[in-house]
């Protein structure tokens, strides 16, 4: 094929960037290389280690440029670049540019990597000893993300990664590209509108650096393990880890504020595939933090330290080949497409898994433990057995969430093989994950109490079996008056009120008693107040949810009882009560491609009263062109105790989708009907009742008037219009119903104005045909003729006519003015039944002969012409006819079955107490940040 | 022997002992042969039968939407939807029924639909040059 010279492309982008993409992939492999022979104490270990820095920083600036060539590209919307293309478009605001760029595969593994940078940066910066084992095992994460947009192909079918920085043009081959300047032809996809919010602009930053945190410790443990100094990095490790375990939480919280405000989930938490492995590295990372704590003071637990810090990171991996291979399918809502990785994910988890495994069995015989044995009376012995159950935790979590890998690997061997499935996720885990709540709290109150090592235990029996007593006392109260507002049910959620509440109090007594001087040491037990907030906050909000938007009358009759009813129908203006509530839906309106449902509601007292009102505003997102629905947005009114959460469920189809509502409009089945003023024509209609039978329903239609100056929302007037409209009345079981459709002439065009009878299920239109009926017909007239001066005055079927001179003005609705044209309107003014009336015939003359254009008064059915002017008697002639229209026989265009749109289909829920987990959760990771600040202190 | 372990060996026979419950959650992907036989709740796989109607009326009731659904196997039932219609619904290529059989109605209670990505790779779009 002859080489196309392309027109318009920018080729530099590219180029700078697969070149650092590789300089990259090359400097994280000698970097990794070069900090591992750096690792040796001696001269050539100095030089190794300088060259170790020197390649990450190598590393770190090309994939700064690759990211920022990209941005570039979006920036400028060089849709030739396929990244480019798909993720952006060019209606995107600037804000979401950073979201577009995040938004693929490709992009996050980079925003992944950038962290990565940053933390290796810092790292060079602090680590002292430990930067050359510490940041060489970064490197060999770099080396393995980084090759995931390589794009290097080994045989045709067989590639290393995938290029960010494609062209187009290369990726597929469609006849688009023959052209020349196909660049013109071309418009970007877009982000997709469902992540066109600040959540997507600020959450997948944070989870990112909080996955990328997690190599921080695993990279401490490894370098622990690989030079022998099995304890000394738990010193330097400890704000890494607490950093990490506040960043990921924040993250993870983060996932849940967006899915809880702006999806229409219904709730914070779903347990999700893809949340689900996203928390059981923090589990395993806080279960970590606490053996780390253990061996830091006590000497125990070392060894599963080590354990926890390398499992949190290769879960880490684990999770990211769960979400990016596509094994989650259709199981999870977050899941990126399927982009042929698989085996490469696969190798990035088999090399770190074989890493830390070999390395820690290689070791492990070597990695000190003491001698005795922690008492069962010390803080370790049960911080440990927290851990354990954080563990525990873990491990059921993943076992659950990996069934699609299980049926994957049973389906390599038996194709046949349909699969398992959780029939119900949301109570599966909860059923477990209930008792883990149940124990941490109880023993985040109990450890804090407790020694390590516990010298004196005669000494402190006392005090402790005090403050426990004062605790559970406390905490049985606190749960007995929290009954009083919310259900609690089962015992088991009662057991779990007890500990959360029971954490919450033992917790701040602790802070009291030792820690009123030294706040900034409360991390721990700030963190552990939250954790009892947040299970009261989720029993209250989870267990307490109550779905508000039903319907009671109309939804009781077909119920299955495990099966609840959801959902309401409201119509437009139509008020209608649920729960207490008068709710109307009151107006929508769209702006751009997002459409507004202003709901009101009003809390209704026993007497019917209205006691407090508000609205709400529930959205329907559309896509990028305005055509069709892509998400619905809730609203939410939020209160100190409870949360309304509200938003549509459904929409009309033709309110869903606009191009579905052309296609049903073309498809009515428009009848015509011949109406007059004297007598009602029939109309029948033949619908299915609700319990199935047949009815035939009668309604009669006359016309009412025919209306010159008519009004219709969607007609808009301009000069020169011809409008008419036909005002119908529709009588049906002593109810009328009116409407008026519009037909409007304009130039060549001819506009009809439909209107929609939701009462009926009519749809009323009018057709050209009905202009014939209406402009009369020139040879029915029977013209009389008057012969006046200025300013004379005549009758004419008892109306008074005045002859008033002429307008230079020169206007008509069927004139159009040319060059040598002689024109002016004859000014007459009519009087009829006290009423006044004007009328401008017109007088032309073009090329040597006289044309007249008539005008007409439709009120009184008056034809007038002015078509003689005698100069030399100043007179003229005037032509008058009067002849009203037919308001018999006229066609009016009726379809039945024409469903009424304006109604929305309404889900409303009550959260009570949902800021109890808010509260709870942020305390924990502000807890953890705090940690993590009094660490810095002492390091 | 060390209390720890004592402990964790009692975790791991608890673990050992909710995982192997974790399988009485879990269903297989059925048919419909087997809700009809067992009559118990059963997921089924199936493809939308275009060619049999659809029934949403939510001015009706805005809980109640029926459809056929073609298992596997080829057997065709009508399915009731205690819900609102899903979005997208028409373009599912296929369908997850959780639920069970009522006389000659599956029931379902929850669905889950396996659709077309929306944005099409492979469309390029051509830009709208506007009249105007």
């Amino acid at each position: 094929m002859e080489q196309i010279q392309y027109i318009g492309e920018h080729l530099w982008p590219g180029r700078i960037g697969h070149f650092c993409i590789v300089l990259g992939f090359v400097a994280a492999i000698l970097s990794a290389v070069a900090y591992a022979m750096g690792t040796r104490n001696d001269a050539a270990g100095k030089g190794w280690l300088r060259m170790g820095r020197t390649a990450f920083i190598v590393h770190g600036i090309s994939i700064l440029t690759v990211m920022g060539t990209i941005l570039w590209a979006m920036i400028n919307q060089y849709f030739e670049y396929q990244y480019v293309w798909q993720h952006v478009s060019e209606d995107l605001p600037m804000k979401y540019i950073f979201s577009a760029f995040w938004e693929g595969q490709e992009g996050s593994f980079m925003l992944w990597m950038f962290w990565h940078i940053i933390l290796g940066f810092v790292l060079i910066w602090r680590a002292g000893k430990w930067e050359a084992p510490v940041i060489a095992v970064i490197a060999a994460v770099e080396v393995f993300i980084n090759s995931m947009i390589l794009g290097i192909y080994i045989t045709p079918d067989m590639k290393i990664g995938s290029n960010p920085l494609l062209l187009l043009r290369d990726t597929m081959d469609i006849p688009l590209f023959y052209n020349a300047d196909y660049l013109q032809l071309i418009q970007g996809n877009g982000l997709n509108p469902l992540l066109q919010n600040y959540w997507m602009t600020i959450h997948p930053p944070t989870l990112f650096l909080g996955f990328a945190s997690t190599v921080v410790p695993f990279a401490y443990a490894i370098a622990g393990l690989w030079t022998k100094q099995y304890k000394e990095w738990l010193r330097p490790a400890m704000p890494w880890a607490l950093f990490s375990g506040g960043i990921l939480g924040l993250g993870i919280l983060m996932g849940g504020a967006w899915a809880y405000e702006a999806l229409s989930f219904g709730g914070y938490w779903a347990w999700d595939p893809v949340e689900n492995m996203s928390l059981v590295p923090w589990l395993l990372l806080v279960a970590g933090i606490h053996s780390h704590l253990i061996a830091k003071n006590t000497g125990q637990a070392l060894r599963a330290t080590y354990l926890f810090y390398l499992f949190t990171f290769i879960m880490i991996l684990y999770s990211t080949f769960l979400t990016r291979s596509g094994i989650l399918g259709d199981s999870s809502v977050h899941a990126f497409t399927e982009m042929g990785l698989e085996s490469q994910l696969i190798l990035f988890i088999a090399a770190f898994l074989g890493l830390s495994l070999v390395l820690y069995f290689l070791r492990r015989k070597q990695i000190p433990v003491p001698e005795k044995e922690e008492p069962i009376t010390a803080r370790e012995f049960w911080m440990f057995i927290g851990s354990l159950i954080l563990l525990f935790s873990s491990v059921i979590i993943t076992v659950s969430t990996s069934l699609p890998v299980y049926n994957k690997i049973v389906q390599l061997f038996n194709p046949e093989y349909l699969g398992l499935t959780i029939n119900d996720p949301i109570e599966h885990y909860n059923k477990y994950q209930l008792w883990i709540g149940v124990f941490i709290g109880l023993l985040t109150g109990i450890a804090q109490y407790l020694r390590y090592k516990e010298p004196n235990w005669p000494g402190r029996r006392s005090l402790f079996l005090k403050k426990m007593g004062i605790s559970a006392v406390a905490a049985i109260a606190m749960s007995i008056a929290t009954s009083f507002w919310i259900q609690l049910g089962a015992w088991q959620y009662w057991l779990l009120m007890f500990a959360g509440w029971f954490a919450v109090v033992a917790n701040s007594m602790y802070i009291i008693d030792f820690l009123r001087k030294n706040l900034k040491a409360a991390g721990s037990a700030l963190a552990h107040i939250g954790f009892g907030l947040m299970i009261v906050g989720i029993i209250a909000s989870g267990l307490n949810k109550q779905h508000i938007s039903s319907n009671p009358v109309v939804q009781r009759q077909l119920l299955d009882e495990e099966l609840i009813q959801k959902n309401v129908l409201l119509f437009k203006g139509m008020p209608m009560f649920m729960s207490g509530y008068r709710v109307t839906y009151e107006r929508d309106t769209m702006v751009g491609n997002l459409r507004k449902f202003t709901v009101r509601y009003q809390k209704l007292d026993d007497q019917g009263n209205v006691t407090e009102e508000f609205t709400v505003e529930p959205t329907a997102t559309y896509d990028n062109k305005a055509i069709e629905v892509k998400a619905f947005n809730p609203s939410t009114k939020r209160y100190l105790d409870k949360d309304i959460f509200t938003h549509i469920a459904t929409l009309p189809m033709k309110e869903a989708n606009f191009q579905f509502a052309r296609e049903a409009d073309d498809s009515l089945d428009f009848q015509t009907y011949y109406l007059s003023q004297n007598e009602s024509t029939l109309i029948l209609d033949t619908v299915e009742t609700k319990t199935g039978e047949l009815k035939t329903l009668r309604t009669e239609a006359r016309i009412v008037e025919v209306d010159n100056k008519p009004t219709h929302p969607d007609y808009k007037p301009e000069e020169g219009d011809y409008a008419i409209g036909v005002k119908v009345a529709f009588e049906k079981e002593d109810t009328t119903f009116f409407a008026e459709p519009v037909l409007v002439l304009r130039g060549e065009l001819l506009y009809t104005y439909p209107v929609q009878l939701n009462d009926l299920s009519f749809k009323v239109r009018l057709t050209d045909e009905v202009l014939e009926k209406l402009i009369v017909n020139e040879n029915d007239l029977d013209y009389r003729k008057f012969t006046v001066r200025q300013g004379d005055s005549f009758e004419f079927n008892g109306m008074q006519f005045q002859f008033n001179g002429f307008d230079q003005a020169a206007k008509h609705s069927g004139y159009q003015p040319q060059e040598g044209d002689i024109a002016i309107n004859a000014k007459i003014d009519v009087v009829a039944e006290g009423k006044n009336y004007q009328a401008r015939p017109l007088y032309l003359i073009r090329d040597n002969s006289v044309v007249n254009l008539k005008d007409e008064i439709p009120e009184l059915g008056l034809h007038i012409r002015v078509p003689r002017i005698d100069p030399k008697t100043e007179t003229v002639d005037i032509w008058v006819a009067q002849k009203e229209a037919a308001l018999s026989g006229l066609p009016v265009q009726i379809a039945k079955k024409s469903f009424r749109t304006d109604y929305i289909v309404l889900e409303a829920i009550i959260f009570p107490g949902i800021n109890l987990f808010w509260l709870g959760s942020t305390l924990m990771m502000v807890g953890l940040f705090l940690a993590m600040f009094h660490r810095l202190r002492q390091y | 022997m060390k209390k720890i372990y004592i402990v964790a060996i009692i975790m791991i026979v608890a673990a050992i002992g909710l995982l192997t419950s974790v399988a009485a959650d879990t269903s297989t992907y059925g048919d419909f042969s087997q809700a009809i036989a067992t009559q118990k709740k059963v997921k089924v796989v199936g493809t939308l039968a275009k060619d049999r109607p659809m029934e949403y009326n939510p001015e009706i009731d805005p809980n109640h939407f029926t459809f056929f659904l073609t298992d596997m196997n080829g057997e065709t039932h009508k399915v009731v939807l205690k819900a609102a219609k899903p979005k997208d619904f028409e373009l599912s290529e296929q369908i997850v029924v959780t639920g069970s059989m009522k006389g000659d109605e599956f029931v379902a209670s929850h669905i889950l639909m396996k659709c077309p990505s929306k944005y099409k790779d492979e469309e390029v779009q051509i830009k709208e040059k506007s009249a105007s």
